[in-house]
């Protein structure tokens, strides 16, 4: 297998090509991001591109000709790059990385890492979704991997490809630049004092072993992957030792900036080195779970780590600091 | 006071759904002070595995306490309820006591983990009348293979006096559980003018 791996550069993508890297099927692996990947890897080719530079990266899988990709290439908004920056890095790269692979002719495989947050969590919607339930994403980045979702499937059904997306609830991991991470890492944690809901978290490496299963596999579903059990924004606060700050917003709609003073919130906790983006607010207020029973099923794996165990074990790991790269221009 | 410093150190369980049984266990002694519930018929519900339940509501406020009362005390098992506002505070509030919004996903989701979910036909004022079922809402029920046990509620929100009577399972299709439901019902006219 000829596998191209975007959104190589992140902890998640450096690690599921990590993995892939001591699977003998894998014959040849070419990374693409717009940083470096975090450890050597030594069987794997890897350009430091743009995703939004489109002719760059549609040149490198034409060139690369893969028979199968792995999209990771879908940023988080407040994680590694602004809100504005990381949709457009998604967009961009989604579009000239899958049409140019379905363009090739080779590509047999695809496997695409997705959200829960293309649920959304719109007034009276299923709490707990399954893969059944009509994604309806209510904030940036819910639709931003909707979109993907979208490419992914028109890319397939061109190339005549399996399609993997996966669902991950939000990834959380000892390298991994997440703001769910640093939110609840902050020495008071700003809460909504309306509603303490549930949310489940994913470990970054059950996240980089499903989606190497799914390639593996030849999967062609759509797949929720989530830890066992939740916890609550009160409750992942108080294992950390941390201090709730109830926060009166009324987050009335989910994609709303919360109010005034849940503006200020987000304005501290900026300064407190700690983004809030639009999707973290809904989490908070609305929480995100869902039925992750079919990963077994499809993927044969299932999530080493529960929920509870992810979130106890973050108020353990170093805090996470971006190197700044000295050469700011992709080469 | 320890279950207290568990709590306000965040050392419960909740499951996705947000139910904490933990609280629902707490909260259950309390119940039995405000409600007198009479119970007839969840002895014999199963000790494990999908239960669906098909109740009848007049309000609606007290009919989910009741049930929780009645499945928790004869049977030992905690109980979901589908029809809760989805607006906090409330929403997220009843959801730590098992409450669910009324989607037949939801209903899905809840039947495959294993729980014993009750649903509520529409409300009904008039007294010993059952609502509308939606066949929609009970459809996951009948694909999954779970049979509806009929449940009649009869008492009154002011007096706190509740009578409650589970029939016999059968399959989940919402015309035949609403007939089962209506006959229950008059079985248990002559409490429905006593406890009223």
């Amino acid at each position: 297998m000829r596998v191209l791996v975007t959104g190589a550069g992140g902890a998640l993508g450096t690690r599921v090509v990590q993995l892939l890297l001591a699977e003998a099927s894998i014959e040849e692996l070419v990374g693409l991001d717009a940083d470096p990947p975090r450890r050597r890897l030594r069987r794997a080719t890897f350009h430091r591109v743009d995703p939004r530079d489109m002719t760059r990266v549609a040149g490198i899988v034409a060139g690369f000709a893969p028979t199968a990709v792995v999209h990771l290439g879908a940023y988080e908004p407040g994680a590694e790059a602004a809100a504005t920056t990381a949709a457009a890095r998604t967009d961009a790269g989604t579009r000239a990385a899958l049409e140019s692979a379905a363009l090739v002719g080779s590509l047999e495989r695809l496997v695409v890492r997705s959200g829960l947050e293309v649920y959304g969590r719109a007034r009276g919607a299923v709490t707990v979704p399954d893969e059944s339930v009509a994604p309806d994403p209510t904030s940036p980045f819910g639709r931003s991997l909707l979109d993907v979702e979208h490419v992914a499937a028109a890319a397939g059904r061109r190339a005549g490809a399996a399609v993997a997306c996966l669902r991950l609830a939000p990834v959380v991991g000892p390298h991994v630049p997440s703001p769910l991470g640093r939110w609840l890492r902050l020495p008071v944690v700003p809460i909504s004092l309306l509603a303490d809901p549930p949310f489940a978290v994913l470990h970054h490496d059950d996240a980089a072993r499903a989606l190497v299963a799914a390639l593996l596999g030849g999967a062609d579903a759509v797949v929720n992957v989530v830890g066992r059990g939740a916890v609550t924004p009160f409750q992942a606060a108080r294992l950390g030792s941390r201090m709730p700050f109830p926060v009166a917003g009324p987050c009335l709609r989910p994609t709303s900036t919360g109010g005034p003073l849940w503006e200020i919130v987000r304005r501290a906790a900026e300064v407190a080195g700690s983004s809030m983006p639009d999707h973290l607010l809904e989490l908070l207020s609305r929480g995100r779970t869902a039925d992750g029973g079919r990963a077994r099923e499809v993927l044969g794996v299932e999530p080493a780590h529960s929920t509870a165990e992810v979130i106890k074990a973050l108020y353990d790991w170093a805090p996470v600091t971006p190197l700044r790269v000295r050469d700011e221009t992709a080469a | 006071m320890n279950a207290l410093g568990a709590r306000l150190g965040g050392r419960f369980e909740i499951d996705e759904w947000g139910y904490d049984d933990g609280l629902a266990t707490l909260v259950d002694p309390v119940l039995g002070l405000l409600l007198r519930v009479e119970a007839e018929g969840f002895d014999t519900l199963p000790a494990e595995g999908p239960v669906l339940l098909v109740a009848n509501r007049r309000l609606g406020l007290a009919e989910p306490a009741v049930l929780a009362r009645a499945v928790r005390r004869d049977a030992g098992r905690g109980l979901r309820f589908l029809g809760i506002p989805d607006v906090a505070p409330v929403g997220p509030a009843l959801r730590r006591l098992g409450g669910a919004v009324e989607r037949p996903e939801e209903l899905a989701g809840l039947l495959r983990a294993g729980y014993v979910v009750a649903v509520f036909a529409a409300r009904m004022w008039a007294r010993g009348r059952v609502g509308a079922i939606p066949p929609e809402l009970l459809a996951p029920a009948s694909r999954l293979g779970v049979p509806a046990w009929p449940v009649a509620l009869v008492g009154g929100e002011l007096s706190g006096r509740w009578r409650v009577a589970a029939a016999a399972p059968a399959p989940a299709a919402a015309a035949t559980v609403h007939e089962r439901l209506e006959a229950l019902l008059d079985r248990l006219a002559p409490a429905r003018w006593l406890l009223g």
